[in-house]
C-alpha cells in the first residue's frame, strides 16, 4: 500500500504541488490525471526522494520514507519508471536489467528476471543487444522490466504512454494491468487519459498542484464531465 | 657512449608519473565528474613527501603512503563540500580547491619552504618501484572496467538519477572517487617531489591542470589504457616537437586541435572502431547468412550509437 498524505513540494518560491493525497492498494492502479505543469511528475519525483518534500508524508506499508535518500526508498520497496523511458543506452539490455535488481540477492535477480523475459519475449531475444536499439515501446518494456528486477511492492509510473505509436500505447497499458495483478501497488500519471482510464481502478485529477478530484475510476468513465471539466476535450480525445 | 634508457630515464619516470595524474582525472570523469582536485591532491602528496622525507628521513614507502592516505581523506572530505555542485561549478571548485593549495604552499612559511619551495628530499624510490606502483594501480583500475562495477559507474555516468531510481547510491560513488583521484593524485606527486628530490609551489599550476586534462581527453577516458596512451604522448612529445624550434608551441596546439575534432573518444576509441570496424567487415563477409537481427546494417549504427554515447565530456 502507498499512500501520499497532504505533501508539498515547492521549486523555490513557487509551490508546485499543494497538497496532493493519493493512494494506491496493492493488485490496484492510481490513475493520476492533470495538465502539463500541474505537479504530476512533481508528486512523483518528491514521493521518490528526488525533490525535497516542504511538508506532508509518504507511506510505504504504514512506514514514513518521506525524505529519505532515493536509493534508501528503493531498497524499502517502491520504486520509479521515470518519464521518457529512460534506459542506459550504452548498456545491453540484460544489463539494464541486472542494474534494476542491484537492490536484491543475485538468485532473486536472477529468478526475476526469467519473469521479467517470460512477460516481455522480446527482451529475451533482444538481450544482448544494446537497449538504445530497441524501438520506443520495446525500451518502454524494458523500462518496466527493470523496475520489477527491484522485486517492488509499489510502483510509480510517469507517463508510460508518451510518445508512443497509437498501437504500441495499448499494449504497453496492457502490460500495466498485467504488473498490477501481480500484486504490486500502482501509481500511474498519464496524460493520455482515454486509455488510462480503461485500465485504472482509482483515479485522481490535479490541477494547479491541487487534487480536484479523487475517486473510483467507473465513476470517471460513467461521468466524463469530471474529467472534461478539469482536463479539456481533448484530453478524451475526438 | 650512454644507453638510450639511462638518457631518456627523466622522461620514462616522469610517463609513469604523468599516467598517475591523468587517472587522477578520469576516475571522477568515468562518475560523469568534471573534478581537477587530483592536481590539487598531486601538490599535496608532493608536499607531505618531501616534508616528511626531509624532517623525520622515513623510508620512501612510509611518505608516499602517508602522502597518498592524507590526500584521500582531504579528497573525501573535499567530496562533503561540494557535493551540492555539478558540471561546471564543480569543475571551479576544483580549479580553486587547486590555487589554494599552491597558495598554502607559497604561504607554508618555513614548513613548506615558500616560494622557493623544498630542496634535497633525498629517498630510496628507485625507477622500479615507480613502475611497480603504476601496475599494482593499472590493475585495480582494469578491475573496475569489467563486471559489476563497471555496469554500476557506466550507470552513474550516463544518468545519476535514474541510478538513483534503481537503488545505486550514486553520492557514496562519487565520494569514493574523489578520495581515490585525492590518492592517485597525491601518489604521482609524492614521487616526483621523491624522484626530483624538490618541490616548488609553481608546479601546481594552471598548466598541469590543462597537462591532465589533455592526456585523458587525447588518450581515452574511459579506461586506464586511454591514460597511459595520452602520458605517453603527451611526456614525449615536447621532446619529440623541440626539432620544430620556436614553432614548437603552434605545433603542439595544432596537434591538440586536430585531435579534439577528429579523435571524440580519443586514440584509444578510435583504434577500437577501426578494430571493430575490420572485424565487422570481415565477420560478415564470412557469415553470409547473418541472422535477420544482426545485419552489417545494424552493426554500424550500434558503433555509431556507442560512439556518440561515449564521446565527448557528459
Amino acid at each position: 500500500m502507498l499512500e501520499i498524505r497532504d505533501l508539498h513540494v515547492s521549486y523555490g518560491k513557487v509551490d508546485a504541488v499543494r497538497g496532493v493525497s493519493a493512494s494506491a492498494a496493492p493488485g490496484r492502479i492510481t490513475l493520476v490525471l492533470g495538465a502539463n505543469g500541474a505537479g504530476k511528475t512533481t508528486t512523483l519525483r518528491a514521493a521518490m526522494g528526488l525533490l525535497p518534500v516542504r511538508s506532508g508524508q509518504v507511506l510505504l506499508d504504514g512506514k514514513p520514507i518521506t525524505g529519505r535518500p532515493t536509493h534508501r526508498i528503493v531498497r524499502d520497496g517502491l520504486v520509479l519508471v521515470p518519464e521518457g523511458r529512460q534506459v542506459f543506452a550504452p548498456l545491453t539490455v540484460e544489463e539494464n536489467l541486472v542494474l534494476g535488481g542491484y537492490t536484491t540477492s543475485r538468485d532473486k535477480a536472477a529468478e526475476t528476471m526469467e519473469r521479467v523475459y517470460e512477460m516481455f519475449p522480446i527482451l529475451k531475444e533482444r538481450r544482448n543487444g544494446p537497449a538504445g536499439l530497441l524501438s520506443g515501446g520495446e525500451q518502454q518494456m524494458l523500462a518496466f522490466g527493470r523496475a520489477l528486477m527491484s522485486s517492488p511492492r509499489a510502483m510509480m509510473l510517469d507517463e508510460p504512454s508518451m510518445g508512443l505509436a497509437p498501437t504500441m500505447v495499448e499494449s504497453v497499458l496492457g502490460t500495466v494491468r498485467t504488473i498490477a495483478d501481480s500484486g504490486i501497488a500502482l501509481l500511474m500519471v498519464e496524460q493520455n487519459a482515454d486509455m488510462g482510464l480503461e485500465i485504472a481502478d482509482d483515479v485522481v485529477v490535479v490541477a494547479r498542484g491541487e487534487v480536484v478530484f479523487s475517486g473510483p475510476a467507473e465513476q470517471a468513465r460513467r461521468n466524463t464531465s469530471v474529467v472534461r471539466a478539469f482536463l479539456g476535450e481533448a484530453a478524451l480525445g475526438a | 657512449m650512454i644507453g638510450w634508457y639511462e638518457a631518456n630515464l627523466v622522461l620514462i619516470e616522469a610517463t609513469f608519473l604523468n599516467f598517475l595524474l591523468a587517472l587522477s582525472i578520469q576516475v571522477p570523469l568515468r562518475l560523469g565528474v568534471f573534478s581537477f582536485a587530483g592536481v590539487g591532491s598531486y601538490g599535496l602528496g608532493a608536499y607531505t613527501a618531501a616534508i616528511l622525507t626531509l624532517r623525520y628521513d622515513v623510508p620512501a614507502f612510509v611518505a608516499i603512503g602517508a602522502a597518498v592516505l592524507l590526500a584521500a581523506v582531504v579528497g573525501y572530505l573535499f567530496s562533503l563540500l561540494v557535493a551540492r555542485l555539478n558540471g561546471l561549478y564543480l569543475a571551479m571548485a576544483t580549479i580553486a580547491f587547486v590555487l589554494i593549495i599552491a597558495v598554502l604552499a607559497t604561504n607554508g612559511g618555513e614548513l613548506t619552504g615558500g616560494a622557493n619551495g623544498l630542496y634535497g628530499a633525498l629517498s630510496d624510490l628507485t625507477t622500479g618501484g615507480v613502475v611497480a606502483v603504476c601496475v599494482v594501480v593499472a590493475v585495480l583500475l582494469a578491475l573496475t572496467e569489467r563486471g559489476p562495477l563497471r555496469r554500476r559507474i557506466e550507470a552513474v555516468r550516463e544518468d545519476p538519477e535514474l541510478s538513483l531510481s534503481m537503488g545505486i547510491g550514486v553520492v557514496p560513488m562519487r565520494q569514493m572517487a574523489f578520495a581515490v583521484s585525492g590518492a592517485l593524485g597525491a601518489c604521482a606527486g609524492a614521487m616526483n617531489a621523491l624522484l626530483r628530490t624538490t618541490v616548488s609551489p609553481e608546479e601546481i599550476n594552471f598548466h598541469l591542470i590543462v597537462l591532465a586534462l589533455t592526456m585523458v581527453i587525447i588518450g581515452g577516458s574511459r579506461s586506464w589504457i586511454g591514460a597511459f596512451i595520452g602520458s605517453v604522448i603527451f611526456t614525449w612529445l615536447p621532446s619529440v616537437l623541440a626539432s620544430a624550434g620556436r614553432w614548437q608551441d603552434v605545433v603542439y596546439g595544432v596537434i591538440i586541435i586536430l585531435a579534439a575534432i577528429f579523435m571524440p573518444t580519443g586514440l584509444l576509441g578510435l583504434v577500437q572502431t577501426l578494430y571493430q570496424k575490420l572485424r565487422g567487415r570481415r565477420s560478415a563477409a564470412v557469415t553470409a547468412e547473418a541472422p535477420a537481427d544482426d545485419t552489417a546494417e545494424e552493426r554500424a549504427l550500434l558503433q555509431a550509437l556507442g560512439g556518440e554515447s561515449r564521446g565527448g565530456v557528459q
